[in-house]
């Protein structure tokens, strides 16, 4: 144990009705164990169960994030390893976990029946030398996630809250499960689990059928059905505990560990994580097969498991940082600034004063439009452009490549309390939900009481007080509530360019792909969304704000293109859009994402229209409402005009290729550690 | 009034048979998962849900039992039936009718799954859990109205335990673990949003409901509603019979589910469907077979047929056919009923 001695090991017990009561060994027998399907007894899903036996086999691998659909045993195999796992056993963080008993916090029942401070340890005690399971792990808040990665990266869980101070061990096999429709991980989060595997459900028609009827059969009779499998389970047991044994003579030569290395830099991961992690995989495979060498199919093997969640793209620009062992926040966030300042490619000022040059390729309805209107141009290969009759009507084009959504850094900007569940911005909040910042003064009737703060409230009185038998007295006027924080979702409004220069070479398909991944990253923020369209004389309203981002998606998808473009009076739609909706709900975030290449050639009044959508655009800025431009422009020499009209409104700019995150999961980074906006 | 909380009978409630059935099949096995009822306002997804509480079978419950745990189930025994059970110790054994309990859209997370009783901790200086609606959930049926405004982290919670039958606590000083094994039965109106596909996917089955096109059948839903306004306990009473018919049908139907059975045709049907359409996982197989053999129950049948697979099928894939958060699955029913044909046909030759 720790040198401190606040930190007293104790088993949780469970309670209904008096804790207390209750004898200590029943709870730790907690839900049916024995009632659940066998693990051996699971179909299929070969890796998976790998994976899981490699972990309990040699723990230093890390744990395993599992992926994939859902209803694909991801969970029953990860609950029911208690089965094979000889002395370790699975811990569960469930999704309901308030950061007190995770970290371990305040024993409340000592503290006041004894008037000493003492600490009751959380899950990530209990979860030290065993496997520490999240199911949804993509869910997670935040605040819970981060203190789960400095316990995971240090082993030791160093607790200053509440008035206390001590640490323990913590050490664990993390594993997690998740679907990743419901979003992903950032990165730091991904490469805290050793190894990945992608579940899927299985195609072969005969093991579907066995499948179900397994499932069927264990629901009509649990226990029978478990006790069918145990002479199978217990084999399993043995071979693991055998592995166990033979794992530290397992040698690793030089030749492995150069093989190691080059895959590793072959794949481009960050970090020097992915080759110890591939060695310890590949030991507890060659462990598992009873030898003492390990040889290349071991590697093979391992890096499989070890790399498909660390592999990045090849980096296209040389970042030459000295060795990225632990990429910290700050320092991805940096990267992600980047383009935000300098626009790489170098044409902008040059082409800014030349529309007339991109005359070449006239979209047929062109007669009464001024040039700006036109934007195909010499495009470096000379592609042939029939200039063809879907131009001059309305053409409605197919949705484009989608991708995951790089982080758009959006911070709360005032200090409102917001209610709200979404998760891109963290602000203060009055739900029982957060991470506990301060204590305050309660002003209505009290539902989350800040212990810490009510204690200390009470202690100056405690000499001159009635006890009633107790060490504290506690009176109302002590009480304290907490004071959270959390994120709070945004009312995204996206304003389209639908005019006919975006039906041109396909670059709508580009800019839908675009939006839908844009609504997606939404969707996994828990954002309201609103979409606007300006297309012909008019802005139209496709979608007012609303949850339903799936149906934003629909009108995306059936939005045709064609006419001039008002850019003016799409901002002004958005902005009226977005003040309506403040009317309703004060605490709303509102963001408008213009998508557009910042040419127009329609004015509201008679006016030049660029001009035009400048004003507007600086009155949204005025308004308070954070905007961000997305440039759609592709040509070959760049007009430069939307990240004009950008700078004008105060906006975040990203060319349309810059939206894509670059490295696999850095959507759903930190937005706390971003730097102001 | 007196009569003010009489209920409108199940029975009474015109059309809507794909939803009625659904319910009803979910009294009848409480392992089918629940069902999610779509439609606009005003098509008596509610009336049929609250009516159901009158049609639920009454079972065997441990007395004093917060959770209601079954004296026959191991299993699912919450910690301390299952160590009285484990130590041969015996149950006061009570009976107590199924219930409906509702989850309020406002509820918050610690009323759903439990929390720390905090005035009971400072007045008394000792821990108590305050058990939450999960926990009265448990073998009841768990009804969330305009499930789809649900907040989010509730939404996380309640598929944690749906999934698992279990509601782990970890809060506010309270660690502990329950049974929480519900029928879930959410109604939304899809206008107002849609669902995440996670938690969609959780519903064994989904119902579409429109409103009854049928002028003579509106006239008579009208009628029926106002007088049931009028007087509400005569107007119950018209239906006392028909109540306890689809009562009894119910019990008979849950005594001969375990006799049901399905021939191996049955189970290449369901796999062959799942793998053609395409679905994610293995819920829609297994979930298939199940409702096919509730639904042979309740017609009287111990086997399952092809037609009750394509019953099963209309009832548990309409949801389930979508890939990614928003794209359609077109849900070709032509298709299955081909697959059903095909498979049903082969084993017709077979004989």
């Amino acid at each position: 144990m720790t040198p401190f001695s606040q930190c007293e090991s104790k088993e949780k017990s469970g309670p209904v009705p008096l804790l207390k009561d209750r004898p200590k060994n029943v709870s730790k027998a907690a839900p049916p164990r024995s009632y659940r399907f066998p693990f051996v007894a699971v179909i299929g899903q070969e890796k998976v169960k790998k994976a899981l036996l490699l972990n309990l086999v040699n723990p230093k691998i890390g744990g395993v994030l599992l992926a994939g659909e859902k209803g694909t045993a991801k969970s029953t195999l990860v609950r029911s390893l208690n089965q094979v796992a000889n002395e370790m056993k699975v811990v569960e963080l469930p999704l309901n976990a308030t950061e007190d008993r995770v970290i371990g916090s305040i024993d409340i029942e000592k503290t006041v029946a004894g008037g000493k401070r003492s600490f009751e340890s959380g899950i990530l005690k209990k979860a030290d030398g065993n496997i520490l399971y999240i199911d949804e792990v993509n869910l997670l808040s935040e605040h819970i996630v981060n203190s789960i990665l400095e316990v995971a990266a240090s082993g030791v869980n160093r607790v200053e809250r509440e008035g206390i101070s001590c640490e323990h061990d913590s050490k664990f096999v993390l594993i997690g499960t998740m679907n990743p429709e419901e979003g992903f991980l950032r990165s730091q989060f991904l490469d805290r689990f050793g190894i990945y595997v992608e579940v899927g459900g299985s195609k072969n028609l005969a093991e579907r059928k066995e499948v179900i009827r397994r499932r069927l059969a264990f629901e009509s009779g649990p226990a029978e059905f478990a006790g069918k499998w145990e002479t199978e389970a217990a084999e399993l047991r043995n071979q693991v505990l055998d592995a166990q044994k033979k794992l530290p003579l397992v040698k690793i030569s030089e030749s492995i560990l150069k093989l190691t290395a080059d895959i590793v830099n072959e794949a481009c991961c960050a970090g020097n994580r992915a080759e110890l992690v591939m060695i310890e995989t590949a030991r507890a495979l060659a462990a598992c097969d009873g030898r003492q060498n390990i040889n290349i199919a071991d590697i093979k093997e391992a890096a499989e498991y070890a790399l498909p969640h660390r592999k990045r793209e090849k980096p296209e620009e040389p970042e030459s940082r000295e060795d990225e062992q632990e990429p910290s926040q700050e320092e991805n966030d940096d990267q992600n600034q980047e383009p935000d300042d300098e626009q790489p490619d170098d044409q902008e000022d040059g082409g800014a004063e030349e529309p007339e040059n991109q005359q070449q390729e006239q979209p047929p309805e062109t007669e009464a439009d001024p040039p700006a209107e036109s934007d195909d141009d010499e495009s470096p290969e000379p592609e042939e452009q029939e200039p063809d009759l879907s131009e001059i009507m309305d053409q409605i084009d197919a949705i484009g490549r989608t991708f995951i959504v790089r982080n758009l850094n959006i911070k709360a900007i005032d200090r409102k309390k917001r209610k709200g569940d979404g998760k891109r911005i963290k602000t203060k909040t009055d739900a029982k939900k957060g991470q506990y910042i301060k204590s305050m003064i309660p002003q209505h009737k009290i539902n989350d009481l800040a212990f810490d703060a009510t204690l200390r409230a009470a202690a100056p009185f405690q000499s001159v007080r009635e006890k009633n038998g107790l060490a504290v007295s506690i009176r109302s006027e002590d009480i304290r509530e907490k004071l959270r924080e959390k994120r709070t979702g945004s009312t995204i409004v996206f304003v389209v360019d639908a005019s006919g220069s975006m039906g041109a070479k396909k670059r709508m398909e580009t800019v839908k792909g675009a939006v839908v991944s844009l609504l997606t990253d939404a969707y996994q923020k828990r954002d309201r969304v609103g979409l606007i369209s300006f297309r012909k004389k008019e802005a139209e309203v496709l979608l007012n704000i609303t949850r339903s981002v799936d149906m934003a998606q629909k009108c995306l998808r059936d939005l045709p293109t064609g006419g001039k473009t008002p850019l003016a009076a799409g901002l002004l739609k958005g902005y009226e859009v977005i003040k309506n909706e403040q009317r309703k709900n004060e605490d709303l975030l509102p963001i408008l994402v213009l998508v557009s290449d910042g040419r127009t050639n329609a004015a509201l009044m008679d006016g030049d229209p660029f001009s035009e959508a400048k004003e507007i655009g600086q009155r949204i800025s005025a308004a308070g409402i954070q905007t961000i431009v997305v440039d759609t422009e592709v040509d070959f020499i760049k007009l430069g005009l939307a990240k004009e009209l950008a700078a004008c409104m105060n906006a975040r700019y990203y060319r349309i290729e810059d939206l894509a995150a670059d490295v696999l999961a850095d959507a759903v980074r930190d937005l706390s550690n971003a730097s102001s906006f | 009034m007196k009569n003010n909380n009489i209920v409108y009978p199940f029975t009474g409630i015109i059309g809507q048979e794909q939803m009625k059935k659904a319910l009803i099949l979910n009294v009848i096995n409480p392992l089918l998962g629940g069902v999610l009822i779509r439609g606009e306002k005003g098509t008596a997804k509610s009336t049929a849900v609250r009516a159901l509480a009158d049609l639920l079978p009454t079972r065997s419950q441990v007395e004093g039992c917060a959770f209601g745990c079954d004296p026959r189930e191991p299993a699912n025994m919450c910690s301390d039936c299952l160590s009285k059970y484990e130590s041969n110790g015996t149950f006061v054994e009570m009976f107590g009718r199924m219930k409906v309990v509702d989850l309020p859209v406002s509820a918050t997370e610690d009323r759903v799954v439990g929390t720390l009783d905090i005035e009971y901790a400072i007045k008394k200086g000792e821990k108590k859990f305050e058990p939450g609606i999960l926990a009265q959930a448990n073998r009841n049926i768990l009804y969330v109205d305009e499930v789809n405004l649900l907040d989010d982290h509730i939404v996380d919670v309640l598929l944690d335990s749906a999934a698992m039958g279990v509601n782990t606590i970890e809060r506010e000083g309270v660690s502990y673990s329950h049974p929480a094994r519900f029928i879930l039965v959410g109604t939304m109106n899809p206008e107002e949003g849609d669902l995440r596909p996670q938690l969609l996917d959780r519903f064994g089955m989904v119902v579409d409901v429109i409103g009854e096109r049928d002028t003579a059948r509106r006239i008579e839903v009208i009628r029926n509603r106002l007088e049931y306004e009028n007087n509400k306990e005569m107007f119950s009473n018209k239906f006392i019979d028909d109540q306890q018919d689809l009562r009894e049908r119910i019990l008979k139907a849950k005594k001969l589910l375990p006799k049901v059975q399905f021939g191996d045709d049955m189970l290449e049907m369901a796999a062959k469907i799942s793998i053609e359409l395409d679905v994610d996982g293995h819920r829609a197989d297994i979930a298939m077979i199940k409702t096919a053999m509730t639904i042979a129950a309740f017609k009287g049948l111990t086997a399952v047929s092809s037609a009750d697979m394509q019953e099963a099928a209309e009832l548990v894939l309409p949801h389930r056919m979508r890939r990614t958060p928003f794209e359609e699955g077109i849900f070709n029913f032509s298709k299955v009923e081909q697959i059903i044909n095909e498979v049903g046909s082969a084993r017709d030759d077979a004989i």
